[in-house]
């Protein structure tokens, strides 16, 4: 009984919070540029226009985007 | 038993955070340029915020210029200590002295480095930035998690003069 106890403590402790997740004060690698999925500005921005064009659908994501593309 | 105990205790101890009402964490740290080293009792009487911060932080670098003007505004009775996180302490060194041009004063702060991050480990940052406000027996009265906005600070002043 006690062995069990100690088995599923363990495996318990292994899922903690602060052994499994990073931990805010660590996220340096991932606050760097290229780590977003995004990197470029300039390209987010052209392929979320290119992505309104094709779903033909009404501005909303940053400026005067209509559906077709004629900006 | 005693061992299952102490596992328990390891356990607990892991997902451990200050919270209000707890004692400020002890620490021992050197300033950026290495000269001066502060340690908690130095600040002993006196309403402290210690503010865990990073180059790579967007809201730290954000937050950072208020509270230039806020250690301004109090000369004495409150300190603001900033503890830098940053993998060097030149990129944080670089950051403050671009405030600092901007601003057009030098910092009114201690401003401490701590590579090894002992501070948000022990005091279980959930965030960055993250803020505690400590009276002068060392007891933690506030947790503030995120960038502070200027309205923000405009409370934490009324926090910090009922405890001075």
């Amino acid at each position: 009984m006690q062995y069990i106890f100690l088995v599923s403590l363990v495996l318990l402790t292994g899922c903690s919070d602060a052994l499994v997740r990073v931990m805010p004060y660590e996220k340096e690698y991932f606050a760097q540029d290229k780590m977003s999925l995004s990197p470029l500005a300039q390209r987010a921005e052209q392929e979320s226009h290119i992505f309104l064009i094709r779903e033909a659908s009404a501005g909303g994501d940053s400026s005067f985007q209509g559906g077709c593309g004629c900006r | 038993m005693k061992k299952i105990i102490t596992m328990v205790l390891l356990t607990l101890s892991l997902s451990a955070e200050v919270t209000k009402g707890d004692n400020a964490v002890a620490f021992k740290l050197q300033t950026l340029d290495a000269t001066t080293s502060y340690s908690m009792d130095d600040f002993k009487g006196e309403v402290v915020l210690v503010n865990l911060w990073a180059s790579w932080c967007g809201g730290c670098k954000k937050e950072m210029p208020e509270f230039f003007t806020l250690q301004q505004e109090y000369k004495s009775g409150f300190k603001i200590v900033t503890v830098s996180i940053d993998k060097s302490s030149s990129s944080s060194q670089e950051f403050l002295e671009s405030v600092e041009k901007e601003l057009g004063y030098k910092r009114p702060f201690i401003a401490l480095y701590d590579p090894s991050k002992s501070m948000p480990k022990a005091y279980g940052a959930k965030g960055m930035p993250s803020s505690y406000l400590i009276d002068k027996q060392g007891v933690v009265r506030d947790v503030i998690v995120g960038s502070l906005s200027h309205d923000d600070i405009a409370k934490l002043k009324i926090k910090i003069d009922k405890l001075k």
